[in-house]
């Protein structure tokens, strides 16, 4: 939950994992992704390559196209989950 | 009044009373009515539970007794302190929803101002019903056009691949993230069209062996996935859910089950996979067709080196072994696979160059005279034109073309140096080296032993040869597979 804790005071990082954890089915690019949350492409990504590190989001490469989606843990899940619960 | 219109009307009003809209109108209201309170009322006039108390104002019962329910105008009145009260409707319409109601006014306000803030009330009733419009729509549309989104994601992701084996395990990666489930399978229907033959077979929980009896085929016809195959209806449950990919006929099937969250399937999930299968579809179309161009590709290639093979045997031409070793660099050197493919092409027609150089140049034993040497560099470069109009061998003529330039420039044709000469060529050239010293020929003395090959191969690393190819050369070429082919010791 630290850990979790700290993601969530980097302001990308926290508006990716609410929409995340809003839209789990979503698998986007960064620049999607920075639309939905309505912030900055550079900084989206570099929070979304954070979080890729943190095994919260997975990356979809190919040669041409970079997308990302939620990881399928059910623990990290939970644990996010519960954590925007708490507060909001 | 129903009691459902009643209670819409009602949460309408709460809505309203806590809007930012409503926020903005007290706080003016407060300023210019003398530092007035404002309560909304509901149509019956009693105060909204989310509303301030003002307990020694019982002005939803005087306004009761005084039987105002369908007043649409405003009303001052002085109430049991002794101060004004205004009250003004809030109409949607036809209708009364409540009312708006100043207590602690000193005097009755003039009229204008009354209408002023009635005309106010308006506009901030007018822009509460656009932000709620506004956020209904917000809420339809945003996972309608973020489901989009992923859709042509993944459009995007299953399009740059024309790999059948990496396609269709990243369609069923893509479906284990877009449906949340923990297993997913594909399935392609056999020639026949009898069997459903499993071509991915992915559980989260565990690596599943080919070996498993997930991996057994199926009858057209038995089990879910047989039916959807036969019938081409989609199936849904609480556990799993089931679509056919259809082209013109039914080509498979892609089936989801068990999501991470142990809720169920519904019909919105249905709908994107059924989205997510029509994709696919198209993926598995493309790649299915250029695996058949390339076919009829390596088809015209192979038929043109064997006529070239009928006209002189290995002069054209070079073994198996020797596209096995161009291939085996490539690899390890972690080419493109289109690079891959084009360096294939090149390595089943090598010498094509040669095709118009006089025989006895090409069987000379001897060191080659200056005007010979010119001749092959210009026939070099006219032989190559009797391939140049194959438009797929397009991407593999400058491997062709330049595999006999050398790394520090004094090759032919065109005398390029280094990284100047493309990677193909510098890997064919290394491989073209190593069969001619291994290999007899007939206008060629003994052959050379496969060590003494490779220690020439590395005594012209950085002058003949690109280093980092020979050193990928000499890691290859010690693997089992080429210990056993070459039938030779390799130190």
């Amino acid at each position: 939950m630290k850990k979790i804790k700290k993601l969530f005071k980097n302001e990308a990082a926290k508006r990716i994992l609410l929409f995340f954890n809003e839209n789990p089915n979503c698998i986007d690019t960064a620049k999607g992704i920075s639309l939905w949350i309505g912030y900055d492409v550079a900084l989206t990504q570099k929070a979304l390559n954070h979080l890729v590190k943190e095994n919260i989001l997975i990356n979809h490469r190919t040669i041409s196209t970079s997308a990302y989606a939620y990881t399928n843990n059910k623990a990290i899940v939970k644990k996010i989950e519960k954590y925007i619960k708490n507060i909001r | 009044m129903n009691a459902s219109d009643k209670k819409e009307k009602k949460d309408f009003l709460i809505r309203f009373s806590k809007s930012p809209a409503m926020s903005s109108f007290r706080k003016l209201c407060h300023e210019i009515l003398a530092k007035s309170r404002c309560i909304v009322l509901d149509a019956e006039f009693n105060r909204l539970k989310s509303e301030k108390r003002y307990g020694h104002l019982s002005l939803g019962k005087y306004l009761a007794r005084q039987k105002l329910s369908a007043l649409k105008e405003y009303m001052a009145f002085k109430c049991s302190c002794d101060k004004v009260c205004l009250s003004l409707p809030i109409i949607q319409g036809s209708s009364i929803y409540g009312y708006i109601l100043f207590i602690h006014l000193k005097n009755e306000p003039d009229i204008k101002l009354i209408n002023a803030i009635s005309l106010f009330m308006d506009m901030t009733l007018k822009e509460f019903q656009k932000e709620q419009e506004l956020g209904k729509l917000y809420d339809t549309i945003r996972p309608r056009a973020i489901a989009l989104s992923t859709i042509h994601t993944i459009h995007r992701l299953l399009s740059s691949t024309l790999d059948m084996d990496e396609l269709i395990e990243r369609i069923a990666r893509l479906t284990l993230q877009v449906m949340r489930s923990r297993y997913c399978s594909i399935m392609l229907l056999n020639e026949s069209k009898k069997y459903l033959i499993p071509k991915a077979v992915i559980d989260l929980e565990k690596e599943i062996p080919k070996t498993d009896k997930r991996y057994n085929t199926i009858r057209v016809g038995v089990r879910v996935e047989g039916r959807v195959a036969k019938t081409g209806k989609v199936f849904l449950s609480r556990n799993g859910v089931c679509v056919p990919l259809v082209e013109e006929d039914i080509i498979g099937i892609i089936i989801a089950r068990n999501k991470t969250n142990k809720a169920a399937f519904d019909k919105f999930e249905l709908e994107i996979l059924s989205t997510l299968a029509e994709q696919a579809v198209i993926a598995i179309k493309n790649a299915q067709m250029y695996a058949e161009q390339e076919k009829m590709a390596y088809g015209s290639i192979k038929s043109l080196a064997a006529l070239l093979d009928a006209k002189s045997p290995n002069t054209y031409t070079h073994s198996e072994q020797f596209v096995t070793i161009v291939l085996a660099i490539a690899e390890e050197m972690k080419l493109p696979r289109e690079d891959i493919i084009n360096l294939h092409y090149a390595a089943l027609l090598p010498d094509t160059g040669k095709f118009s150089i006089p025989e006895e140049i090409l069987k000379k034993t001897g060191s080659l005279s200056r005007k010979e040497y010119e001749i092959i560099k210009k026939q070099h470069l006219e032989s190559l034109k009797i391939i140049e109009h194959m438009e797929f061998l397009k991407p593999a003529m400058p491997i062709i073309r330049y595999h006999h330039e050398r790394y520090d420039g004094t090759g032919y044709p065109e005398g390029l140096k280094a990284d100047r000469i493309p990677i193909g060529a510098r890997i064919m050239a290394v491989a073209d080296t190593f069969e001619a010293m291994i290999s007899r020929r007939p206008y060629k003395g003994r052959k050379t032993s496969v060590s003494q090959a490779i220690k020439e191969i590395e005594k012209n690393k950085g002058t003949q040869f690109d280093p980092e190819v020979v050193n990928t050369f000499i890691t290859i070429i010690k693997r089992p597979e080429f210990k056993k082919t070459l039938a030779m010791p390799i130190s």
